[in-house]
C-alpha cells in the first residue's frame, strides 16, 4: 500500500492530489516512535524544501514571471515564473511522498516478514534493519567526542561524521553477513515458519493498492 | 572433531593468526580457550565453524575435521546443525526484529519442517530461561537478554559442537554465572573463548592457552590452573588494592539526581555520589541498574531531570563501545582529537597504554583489545579532573588489565576516577571504594 501511494504520487500530475498523498503518508509516519520518526521527518522535509527552493532557478519554463533577478554566469538570468513554482511544488511534494512512504516502511512495518519474500526484498529488509543502528552509531560518535570535550556543531561538524559512519555500517554489515552464514543462510532447501493464511482483507488491500496506482496515473 | 596442524594467516596479515595448532574435541567435552588479546582465540573459534577460511579468506594450511566434514570443502552454512556459534557481541549477530523469529531463523535455513520450527524455537528459549521474551522485539532487550536469545538461537539447531566467543563479556557477575551454569549442563561439546577465566575454570574439562597463535598449554583444567599459577598468575587473579585514598578536594557531586530517557520510567532516582581528587571509585550493579547513566550524568553527557550535578574542572568519559573511537584515519590522529591535534601528546598517550608502534595504523585495523586501549588513550590524553570509564576491561586480557590497574593507580592523584564495571576482580584491584547501585561498600 505504501509503495502504491508513493507510485501514485510519482504518476499524479496535480499539486493538490500529490499534496494530499504526501500529507496522508506524513500522518501515517507520525504513528512511528517519537524518538525515531524525527530523523526521517526532518530528512524528508529538508530534502523536499531544498528541491522546492532550487527547482525554479534551474528550470526555464513558463511565461508568467513572478520575480526577475540578476544575470549569473553559466546559469543566465535568474527568474522565477508561476509555472516553475508549480513544477517545483509538484516535484517537492512527490519527493516528500516517497520519503514519507519509506519512513513509514522503516518505522512501522514488520521487516522480518519481507525476509521470507523475494531476494531483493530480503536485501531491502536487511538494509532497513541497519538504519536504526546507523542512527545509534551517529549518536555514539557525537557522544564519544563530547566525552573528550569536543563539541560537534554545524553542518561541517556533522558532515565529518559521514565517513566514519559509512565505515562502521560496512563493518557491521560484514559482521551480520558472517553471523548469517554461520547460521546457515544461503543453504539449499530453506523452509519458513508457516505464514498467516491469506485473508479477504489482504485481497482487498492488493486491489486497493492497484486502484490507487491506476487513479494516480489516470485521474489525479 | 579434530584440528590438525592448522596454520592460518588473514589476507594482508603479516604473521599467522594460528600456528601449527592441533587439538581434539571429544563429545560432551567443555574446553576453555584462554589467551592474550590477539592470541588467536577468535580465529580458532572461526576455524571450527568453517568461517575461516570461507568467509575471511586467507592462507589456510592443515585440516579441520568437524564430524567427518573437512571445513575446506564444506561451507559454514552446510555445517549449521552440527556446529553453532555465539559471537562476542550479541547485537552484531541478531538478524531479525522479534525474538521468536530470530530463534527460528537458523531452523528455517536448516530446512526444518515448517510446523516444527516454532515449537523448537520455544523449547530452546525455555532451555535458556527466556521463554517470557518470545513475543518481544529484540530492540527492547538488555545485553544479558540478547545473549540468552543468541544462545537459544544456537541451541535450537541442536548442534554437536557449540562455539562461544567471550559470551559473558557484557554480563553482570550474576548473569555470567547463570549463563555458564546453563552452558555447562548442556552435555554437548563446547569450546568457550574467555578473558575472565575464574568462572570458566570451575566448569571446564580442558583448557587451551594460546599465545601468538600457538597452543602453549592443552591440559586438564586442574593441571592448567597450576600452569597458569606458575607462568601466567594474572589469569588467576589481579590481587586486591589495599590503599585507601586520602580525601582531597571534591571534584564532582551528584545530589538526589533523577533521570529518565524519553519521559519513561526513571533509570536513576534519588542517587547521590561524591568523587574527590585522588580516589578511584568503582560503580557496580546488575545490567540495567543505571550505572552508565550515573556515569554520563557525572561526566556532563546527560543533564539530570531532578537534583544537582556539580563538577569542578573538566571531565572526560570513555564509552563502552571502542568502535566509537574510530573517527580518524590514523590511531595517533584519533587520540589527538582531544588535544587540538597535538600529535606528540597523542603518541605519548598511546605509549602509556602499550600501543607504541601503532600510531600510523587505521583504528579499524586494530584488534578488539587494541581498540579498547586506543579508546582509553583518547580520553586519558585530555588530562581531565574527572575521568569516567565505562567497562574499560571488556575484551581486555588479564595481563592488560593488570597494566591498566597499575596505570590508573599511578595517575590517581591527578584526578578523581569513576569506573563502571562488571569486573569484580578489576574493581578489587584498582578501586578505593566500590559503590553497588543502592549500597556502598568501602574496600580496605
Amino acid at each position: 500500500m505504501l509503495a502504491a501511494l508513493a507510485a501514485a504520487a510519482l504518476l499524479a500530475g496535480r499539486v493538490w492530489s500529490v499534496g494530499l498523498i504526501a500529507l496522508l503518508l506524513m500522518l501515517v509516519c507520525l504513528r512511528g516512535p517519537r524518538s525515531r520518526r524525527r530523523f526521517y521527518l526532518i530528512g524528508t522535509l529538508f530534502s523536499a524544501g531544498a528541491l522546492f527552493v532550487l527547482t525554479p532557478f534551474v528550470e526555464t519554463i513558463g511565461s508568467h514571471p513572478v520575480w526577475a533577478g540578476p544575470i549569473v554566469p553559466v546559469l543566465g538570468q535568474l527568474d522565477v515564473t508561476h509555472e516553475e513554482l508549480t513544477s517545483a511544488a509538484l516535484n517537492a511534494l512527490r519527493l516528500a511522498a516517497v520519503g514519507f512512504a519509506f519512513a513509514a516502511y522503516a518505522l512501522l512495518l514488520d521487516h522480518d516478514r519481507l525476509l521470507r519474500s523475494v531476494r531483493f526484498a530480503r536485501t531491502a529488509a536487511l538494509a532497513t534493519r541497519l538504519l536504526p543502528r546507523l542512527e545509534r552509531d551517529a549518536a555514539g560518535f557525537v557522544e564519544s567526542l563530547r566525552g573528550r570535550g569536543i563539541a560537534v556543531t554545524g553542518v561541517r561538524g556533522h558532515a565529518a561524521l559521514l565517513s566514519p559512519l559509512l565505515a562502521s555500517s560496512l563493518e557491521r554489515g560484514l559482521s551480520l553477513a558472517e553471523a548469517m552464514e554461520a547460521r546457515g543462510y544461503g543453504r539449499a532447501g530453506r523452509t519458513s515458519v508457516p505464514r498467516p493464511p491469506w485473508r479477504a482483507r489482504d485481497t482487498a488491500a492488493v486491489a486497493l493498492a492497484v486502484s490507487i496506482v491506476i487513479a494516480g496515473a489516470l485521474w489525479l | 572433531m579434530r584440528v590438525e596442524r592448522l596454520t592460518f594467516t588473514y589476507p594482508g596479515g603479516g604473521s599467522p593468526a594460528l600456528r601449527d595448532v592441533s587439538i581434539e574435541i571429544g563429545e560432551g567435552e567443555l574446553i576453555a580457550v584462554f589467551g592474550t588479546s590477539g592470541s588467536g582465540k577468535s580465529t580458532l573459534v572461526r576455524a571450527l565453524s568453517g568461517l575461516v577460511p570461507h568467509f575471511h579468506g586467507g592462507r589456510f594450511e592443515g585440516r579441520v575435521d568437524i564430524a567427518g566434514s573437512d571445513t575446506r570443502r564444506v561451507r559454514p552454512a552446510e555445517l549449521t546443525g552440527t556446529v553453532a556459534t555465539v559471537f562476542q557481541d550479541p547485537e552484531e549477530q541478531i538478524v531479525l526484529t522479534h525474538v521468536a523469529r530470530e530463534v527460528a531463523f537458523g531452523l528455517e535455513n536448516l530446512g526444518t519442517a515448517p510446523n516444527e520450527i516454532l515449537p523448537r524455537a520455544h523449547h530452546a528459549l525455555a532451555t535458556v530461561g527466556a521463554l517470557h521474551l518470545v513475543e518481544r522485539p529484540v530492540s527492547e532487550l538488555s545485553g544479558g537478554e540478547l545473549q540468552r536469545v543468541a544462545l537459544a538461537s544456537a541451541l535450537a539447531l541442536r548442534p554437536r559442537l557449540l562455539l562461544l566467543d567471550e559470551p559473558t563479556s557484557q554480563l553482570d557477575p550474576a548473569a555470567a554465572e547463570s549463563f555458564l551454569e546453563l552452558v555447562a549442563e548442556l552435555g554437548i561439546a563446547i569450546v568457550i573463548a574467555e578473558q575472565r577465566p575464574r568462572r570458566v575454570l570451575e566448569r571446564a574439562d580442558r583448557v587451551l592457552f594460546l599465545e601468538d597463535g600457538r597452543v602453549l598449554v592443552d591440559a586438564a583444567a586442574a593441571e592448567a590452573e597450576k600452569w597458569l599459577g606458575r607462568h601466567r598468575p594474572a589469569w588467576l587473579g589481579l590481587g586486591e588494592h589495599h590503599h585507601v585514598a586520602t580525601p582531597a578536594e571534591r571534584v564532582c557531586r551528584l545530589q538526589n539526581v533523577g533521570f529518565s530517557y524519553r519521559r519513561g520510567r526513571p533509570v536513576v532516582d534519588g542517587t547521590s555520589l561524591e568523587l574527590r581528587r585522588g580516589e578511584i571509585v568503582a560503580l557496580a550493579g546488575p545490567n540495567g541498574s543505571g550505572k552508565t547513566t550515573v556515569a554520563k550524568l557525572a561526566a556532563g553527557l546527560l543533564q539530570p531531570d531532578v537534583g544537582i550535578v556539580e563538577l569542578r574542572g573538566s571531565a572526560a568519559m570513555l564509552l563502552q563501545d571502542p568502535g566509537r573511537y574510530c573517527l580518524s584515519e590514523r590511531a595517533d590522529e584519533e587520540v589527538a582529537l582531544g588535544v587540538q591535534g597535538d600529535l606528540g601528546q597523542a603518541r605519548r598517550a598511546l605509549g602509556a597504554v602499550g600501543l607504541a608502534g601503532v600510531e600510523a595504523r587505521h583504528p579499524r585495523d586494530l584488534s578488539s583489545g587494541e581498540r579498547e586501549r586506543l579508546a582509553l588513550a583518547s580520553v586519558l590524553v585530555v588530562g581531565p579532573d574527572l575521568l569516567v570509564l565505562d567497562e574499560p576491561t571488556r575484551g581486555v586480557d588479564p595481563m592488560r588489565k593488570a597494566e591498566l590497574a597499575a596505570l590508573l593507580r599511578d595517575e590517581a592523584e591527578q584526578r578523581a576516577t569513576l569506573i563502571v564495571t562488571h569486573d569484580e576482580e578489576f574493581a578489587a584491584a584498582v578501586a578505593d571504594r566500590v559503590i553497588v547501585m543502592g549500597k556502598e561498600v568501602a574496600l580496605v
